[in-house]
């Protein structure tokens, strides 16, 4: 088996490049942050191992890893990696070395800081790897420390609040999906007679329309407090405007993909004929947060909270691909999960950036910022054209797909989502407006120093892949092309429902490729 | 069958007579506490090898009865007085400081403990109501002193008398229940019991229902379940530290062994019902014992409340009846190290006497005594039931036993309430992690031998937590 235990690998460095960044002695402490960035680079080239060997055109999961851990519970070690999960290992192991290079302000207790990310890391990959579904919740519910830590210490005044309310609503999400899990476990020992919880068994089941109707609901908390799908999103503007940049980073990044990742990975497969139920639910929600995450964006004051509430909106295009059900839109929705991780992320940088020099992120105490500080602004700018959707850059191939793979299955949710893609266009260029052009009215913004060399480097892996995303897409989707289909048609093998044929999919690959 | 077996009580044997040699000692000469040290040693290592041939001899032999069918040789008894064994040695290690600054009543305090633990391993060996009341005296009365032995303290001096007035009343209530059982059943051997109950109608149900209930409640004042358990955050505050986690293990595991001795043993007939019982108990402990623990100031009783919603979670393992035993056991032993830990921690910050531990003084922990913090956070952690260490995987099984046996409401009950307890948890977290960065740096001096029991508390949780296989091995002959 090629690529043999690269997965389990892939999970265990960053846990111990944590141990050793704690093993530092405290006099050496100015090591901390640069081994930290150091070792956190460790996983890149084993995930571009990973997508590199990737076998393009298969829709199952592959370098599968499979052993027994907790014998007695019918726990295993049960990795595998497919289209959908590939390239957010591959999203995660890039932004954090970006967010410990970006994190020069964090001055104090810098080995748990590093540690911390680290160990977050380790959690996310193995969200995103796991094939059992005992290990999925493990790596689930584990990140929550890490991140509570990260906001609770390293936060802005607010932070401890913050972190609080981040750890109690996402673990009342899980605590409901821990009981559908062990309500599937025992179902599993029932039809299969052991009791198990790996995934791939999960998918043999034959569970009735109202148990498909309860374990559904039971999953779909977790995950949608974890997108966040409106009205659950309250957590989010908090954790997001308290942590420090290197969280909001992740957070946005790469936290809030569990979300999505989970609806895809479990909702879909496993329990289809009630995701058929809950379309109408999800998608009217998913409406509602596009464009009410991006109204609130546009009135807010503050920088961070705007690129905060945009999240919001981002993600609702996301779920709309999700419970669209036709062959592009989940594309589209995987796809995006990766731009939003790239440029959201970017946005968070540059926000962290501009704080760090000015102690402010209200966009009144800006404007001008231009002149004072010019590669800034041109980065911002590309930054934000990527996150609008600018054809040519990444965010385009994805809501693209989203928007024309959903208007077959749902036209009036689609076209009112629509509108969130000029609202989008309005509060990221408005802020642009008032943050760096016109004249520089308050003197504190004239001493502004521009990015640093170092600063500018953090930037260049995302910039590249935005582009690389944007020109050529053709890279993700044919990654994720086939996995995605293939739970399209586990939907439609096991309910009624038919998909409308795959129309433009080819079209707009090679159409934003050329 | 009614034999009299020697090894049966080994442990027990080994344990008195550590006992007596230690205050015989101390009556002729006068030893250091050195000397104090090596003899407790010696007998808790004899008391482990006893254990062991009890376990070879239940493997080969298979589950036997003696003293007139008075106690149980099986694993189940075994391994509580393995965990019991485990708790002892930790919680002794722990209250060290404090029962060498008792001085010349060094010898008591040991003799004390020692005493309890001979009860509780009898309680969970004992196959008969009056014997089970015998082995609950000797375990409760050596703790209603322990939590009075600093005679110093007036607080400690309350806890003391509230905990032995109450606990009286709660033995007292037990062996009415047990009167009322002999006077439906005509017996109070456990075997005995069931063996009348299968298949003979029973003349008095009303008699036997109620008989049952007392038991189970004057148990549930032992393991401090709902609404039992009101004397436990005064008793856990005013009692010296060093021993509260002791006291808190081993009342629960001696507890929790003769509930399943009793009601599986006895009644196994009719364990839909007490199994309803035991799932409302369960729920109103996890309830009751989340919401007060959330409005505590004080970690000692935000730590008695979390051990009231910890005897919930035990119980609805016990609710689904046997298929639940081996999780339950799980629980118990794990949240036995993890109590005695916390203890210790508590003792390490607030010192030995009883003078409150109120939050703030955990503020900046992590600055002041960085293995310390660590370790509380990790215990704090490992209570509230995060993966990856021992309270995750003793909820799931007691979770999964639960939803098996038909108790849906009570799993989503016990869920929602480990969301509510991450308050108070993370609570200490917080205070220690993500305040105090400022103020005083005095560094926090903490003696061995607790350092010791917290090292090994929190790997513990850890390690069984992430590897619980062996330990989940070993527990799975006891629920047969």
């Amino acid at each position: 088996m090629s690529g043999f235990s690269t997965l389990t690998a892939l999970i265990l460095v960053p846990v111990a490049g944590a141990v050793i960044v704690m093993l530092i002695p405290e006099r050496r402490r100015e090591l901390v942050r640069p081994l930290g960035v150091v070792l956190s680079l460790v996983p890149v080239p084993l995930a571009g191992g990973l997508f590199l060997a990737f076998e393009r055109g298969e829709a199952g999961f592959q370098f599968v890893e499979r052993s027994v851990w907790i014998e007695r519970l019918g726990v295993g070690w049960h990795l595998g990696v497919d289209g959908i999960s590939l390239l957010l290992v591959v999203l995660t192991t890039v932004l954090v070395p970006v967010a410990l290079a970006a994190s020069g302000a964090i001055e104090h207790r810098v080995r748990l800081f590093v540690a911390m990310n680290l160990l977050l890391e380790a959690g996310l990959i193995g969200v995103f790897l796991s094939l059992d579904l005992f290990l999925f919740f493990v790596f689930f519910e584990a990140i929550l420390i890490p991140m509570a830590f990260i906001i609770g210490i390293w936060g802005s005044e607010n932070r401890i609040y913050a972190a609080v309310k981040f750890f109690l609503y996402t673990a009342l999400g899980s605590a409901l999906m821990l009981a559908g899990i062990i309500a599937l476990a025992l179902i599993h020992r029932e039809q299969l007679g052991d009791l198990s919880f790996s995934y791939l068994g999960m998918l043999d089941l034959d569970l009735g329309h109202s148990t498909q109707r309860w374990l559904f609901g039971a999953f779909v908390v977790a995950f949608a407090i974890k997108v966040p799908v409106f009205p659950l999103h309250t957590w989010l503007p908090d954790a997001h405007v308290e942590a420090p940049t290197a969280g909001s980073v992740l957070l946005a990044g790469v936290l809030l993909k569990l979300g999505t990742y989970g609806l895809l990975r479990f909702n879909l497969p496993l329990f289809p004929e009630a995701t058929l139920d809950f379309v109408p639910l999800l998608a009217t929600l998913a409406v509602v947060g596009v464009i009410y995450g991006a109204v609130v964006a546009i009135v807010q004051p503050d920088l961070k909270k705007l690129v905060a509430y945009s999240s919001v909106s981002h993600l609702g295009f996301i779920v709309l691909g999700t419970f669209a059900l036709t062959s592009q839109s989940l594309e589209g929705s995987v796809v995006q999960m990766i731009n939003h991780g790239l440029t959201t992320g970017a946005l968070f940088l540059l926000v962290g950036m501009i704080y760090e020099r000015r102690h402010t992120k209200l966009i009144a105490d800006f404007g001008g910022l231009a002149s004072s500080m010019p590669v800034f602004a041109g980065m911002f700018l590309f930054i934000a054209f990527a996150s609008i959707g600018l054809p040519g850059l990444n965010g385009f191939v994805g809501e693209f797909l989203i928007l024309v793979g959903s208007y077959p299955t749902l036209p009036v949710y689609t076209v009112l989502a629509a509108t969130g893609v000029i609202l989008a266009a309005v509060y990221l260029l408005w802020a642009y407006e008032r943050v760096f052009t016109g004249e520089i009215t308050d003197p504190a913004n004239r001493q502004v120093s521009d990015l640093s060399i170092g600063e500018t480097l953090v930037f260049v892996p995302l910039v590249a892949l935005i582009i690389v995303l944007g020109v050529y897409p053709k890279v993700a989707l044919d990654v994720i092309g086939p996995s995605t289909d293939a739970v399209l048609e586990r939907v439609e093998a096991t309910t009624g429902y038919e998909a409308p044929e795959p129309g433009g999919s080819d079209l707009v690959a090679s159409g934003s490729g050329g | 069958m009614t034999g009299v077996s020697y090894l049966a009580v080994a442990p027990e044997i080994i344990l008195t007579a550590g006992a007596v040699v230690v205050l015989m000692v101390d009556v002729f000469a006068r030893p250091s506490s050195r000397v104090h040290g090596w003899l407790v040693s010696a007998t808790y290592a004899l008391v482990a090898i006893a254990i062991g041939f009890q376990w070879r001899r239940v493997d080969l032999d298979g589950p036997g009865v003696s003293f007139g069918g008075t106690l149980l040789l099986n694993h189940l008894s075994v391994t509580v007085r393995a965990i019991l064994l485990v708790a002892t040695v930790l919680g002794t290690a722990a209250a060290w400081r404090m029962l060498v600054g008792l001085r010349r009543r060094a010898a008591e305090g040991i003799a004390l403990i020692m005493v309890a633990t001979v009860g509780f391993m009898l309680m969970g060996a004992s196959a008969d109501l009056v014997m089970t009341f015998v082995a609950l005296e000797v375990g409760s009365i050596a703790l209603y002193v322990l939590a009075g032995i600093m005679r110093s303290s007036p607080a400690g001096d309350e806890a003391a008398m509230k905990y032995f007035l109450l606990g009286a009343f709660a033995s007292a209530i037990f062996i009415y229940g047990g009167a009322l059982v002999y006077a439906a059943t005509g017996s109070t051997d456990v075997n005995e019991i069931a063996a009348r109950l299968s298949g003979v109608h029973v003349t008095r149900p009303a008699v036997l229902l109620i008989g049952v209930g007392l038991i189970v409640v004057g148990l549930g004042f032992k393991v401090t379940a709902a609404p039992f358990h009101s004397w436990a955050p005064d008793v856990y505050q005013g009692a010296p530290s060093g021993v509260v986690g002791f006291m808190a293990a081993v009342a629960k595991i001696g507890g929790f062994a003769a509930l399943i001795n009793i009601l599986t043993g006895g009644f196994e007939r009719y364990s839909g019902a007490w199994g309803d019982g035991l799932a409302l108990i369960a729920a109103a402990s996890v309830t009751l014992g989340t919401l007060l623990a959330i409005q505590q100031s004080d970690v000692r009783r935000m730590l008695a409340y979390s051990g009231v919603a910890h005897a919930g979670f035990i119980l609805t393992g016990l609710a689904a009846g046997l298929v639940g035993i081996s999780g339950v056991m799980f629980y118990v032993a794990t949240y036995s190290v993890m109590v005695v830990g916390a203890f210790a921690a508590v003792t390490a910050v607030s010192g030995q006497a009883n003078t409150g531990s109120s939050f703030e003084e955990y503020r900046g922990l992590a600055r002041r005594s960085p293995v310390v913090a660590a370790v509380l956070a990790t215990l704090m952690i490992a209570m509230s039931g995060m993966p990856l260490t021992t309270g995750f995987i003793g909820k799931f099984q007691v979770f999964t036993s639960a939803w098996e046996g038909g108790y849906e409401w009570l799993v989503i009950t016990g869920l929602l309430a480990s969301v509510a307890a991450f308050f108070f948890y993370l609570r200490l977290v917080v205070v220690m992690y993500f305040r105090g960065d400022e103020g005083a740096e005095t560094t926090l001096v903490v003696a061995r031998s607790i350092r010791w029991v917290l090292v090994v508390a929190a790997g513990a949780s850890v390690a069984l937590g992430i590897f619980p296989g062996p330990l989940l091995d070993l527990l799975n002959g006891v629920g047969v």
